[in-house]
C-alpha cells in the first residue's frame, strides 16, 4: 500500500505503524523514537522507500496484536516493511537500510526490560538471517529522535537534541 | 577481481560468522580456506594463493602473532595482507601484530565493519 503525502510532502509514520511510498515529492518521517526502533529502507533504482516505527521486539509478547498490527513489533514489522516495498517494485539487493532509536531509559535503574537494546538485537538478528547489511544507524543513548527519509534522494536524517545528522 | 581468503580461528563458529559476513559484504570471493591454528594456516599458505588473511590471536599449537612473525620472515608470504580479528585490545601481542602491518578488527564485529575493513585492506569493492 502506498500512501499520498500531505501538501507539505510529509508522510507521518505513527507509533506501531509503517508507510511505503514511491512519490518522489514525499518525505517519510517518524517522531519520538525512544526505545522504539525506526527503520528506513530505500531502493534508489525503483525510487521506492518505506519506514517502520516498531515499539517492541517479539511477537510472542502479543500474537493477536502482531497479526492485526504487525508494525508494532520488530519481528513482524520488518518482514512486512520489506514485503510492502517489494510490492512497489523494490529489490532486496538494492535496498539501503538505516536504523534509528533503540534508546535506553534516562534512568538506568528503570530500564529493567531493556526494550531498546532488544529491539535492536531483533532487527540485527533478522538482517543477519536474511544477509542484509545496514548502511547507517544512530542508536542507543537516551535522547528521543526523529527519523526522516527523502523519497527523491533516499537521504535518511536523524534529528535529536537540537542537532541533525545524515545517516 | 575476486579474492581468496584464509580464515584462521580455533572456533568453528567464529569462522562461520566471518564466512557469512564475507559473503554478505558484496566483495567478490574466490576460494575461502579455513584453518584452526597458525600451523594449519601456514600449511594452507604454502599450498594456495591467498589475497587476505583473517587471523585470530589466541589459538592452540601456534598463536596468531607467532604465525605472523613467521610470515613476515618469509619473502613469499611477507606481503600478504592480514586482519587481526580478536577480542584483545591494546595488548602487547596485538600491538606487535600492528607493527608488523596487520590491521586490527576487534571482536565482536558487525558484518558492516568487516566489509569496510576488507575493502580498505584489499582495495576491492563489490
Amino acid at each position: 500500500m502506498s500512501v499520498k503525502a500531505s501538501t507539505s510532502g510529509l508522510i507521518v509514520v505513527g507509533l506501531g505503524e509503517m508507510q511505503v511510498s514511491a512519490d518522489p515529492g514525499a518525505t517519510l518521517i517518524t517522531y519520538a523514537l525512544g526505545s522504539c526502533l525506526g527503520v528506513a529502507v530505500y531502493d534508489p533504482v525503483a525510487r521506492v522507500g518505506g519506514m517502520l516505527h516498531a515499539l517492541l521486539p517479539h511477537i510472542e509478547l502479543d500474537p493477536v496484536r502482531a497479526r492485526d498490527q504487525p508494525a508494532m513489533f520488530v519481528e513482524s514489522g520488518l518482514p512486512a516493511l520489506f514485503r510492502a516495498c517489494y510490492a512497489q517494485g523494490a529489490r532486496k539487493e538494492r535496498l539501503v537500510v538505516h536504523l534509528a532509536g533503540a534508546g535506553a531509559n534516562t534512568i538506568p535503574e528503570r530500564d529493567h526490560f531493556e526494550i531498546g537494546r532488544r529491539n535492536l538485537l531483533m532487527a540485527r538478528k533478522l538482517f543477519w538471517k536474511n544477509s542484509i547489511l545496514v548502511s547507517g544507524q544512530d542508536v542507543g543513548g537516551n535522547a528521543p529522535r526523529t527519523l526522516s527519509l527523502r523519497m527523491d534522494t533516499g537521504a535518511a536524517t536523524v534529528r535529536s537534541a537540537g542537532s541533525s545528522i545524515q545517516l | 577481481m575476486s579474492i581468496n581468503v584464509l580464515l584462521i580461528d580455533d572456533s568453528a563458529v567464529m569462522r562461520a560468522i566471518a564466512l557469512k559476513s564475507l559473503q554478505m559484504s558484496g566483495v567478490p570471493l574466490g576460494t575461502v580456506h579455513q584453518a584452526a591454528n597458525g600451523v594449519d594456516g601456514l600449511a594452507v599458505l604454502h599450498q594456495h594463493w591467498v589475497d587476505l588473511i583473517l587471523l585470530d590471536v589466541s589459538m592452540p599449537f601456534m598463536r596468531g602473532d607467532e604465525m605472523l612473525e613467521q610470515m613476515r620472515a618469509d619473502p613469499a608470504l611477507a606481503g600478504t595482507p592480514v586482519v587481526v580479528v580478536t577480542s584483545e585490545r591494546g595488548t602487547e601481542r596485538v600491538t606487535r601484530m600492528q607493527e608488523l602491518g596487520a590491521v586490527h578488527l576487534p571482536k565482536p564485529f558487525t558484518p558492516e565493519q568487516l566489509r569496510d575493513v576488507v575493502r580498505d585492506v584489499t582495495g576491492v569493492r563489490s
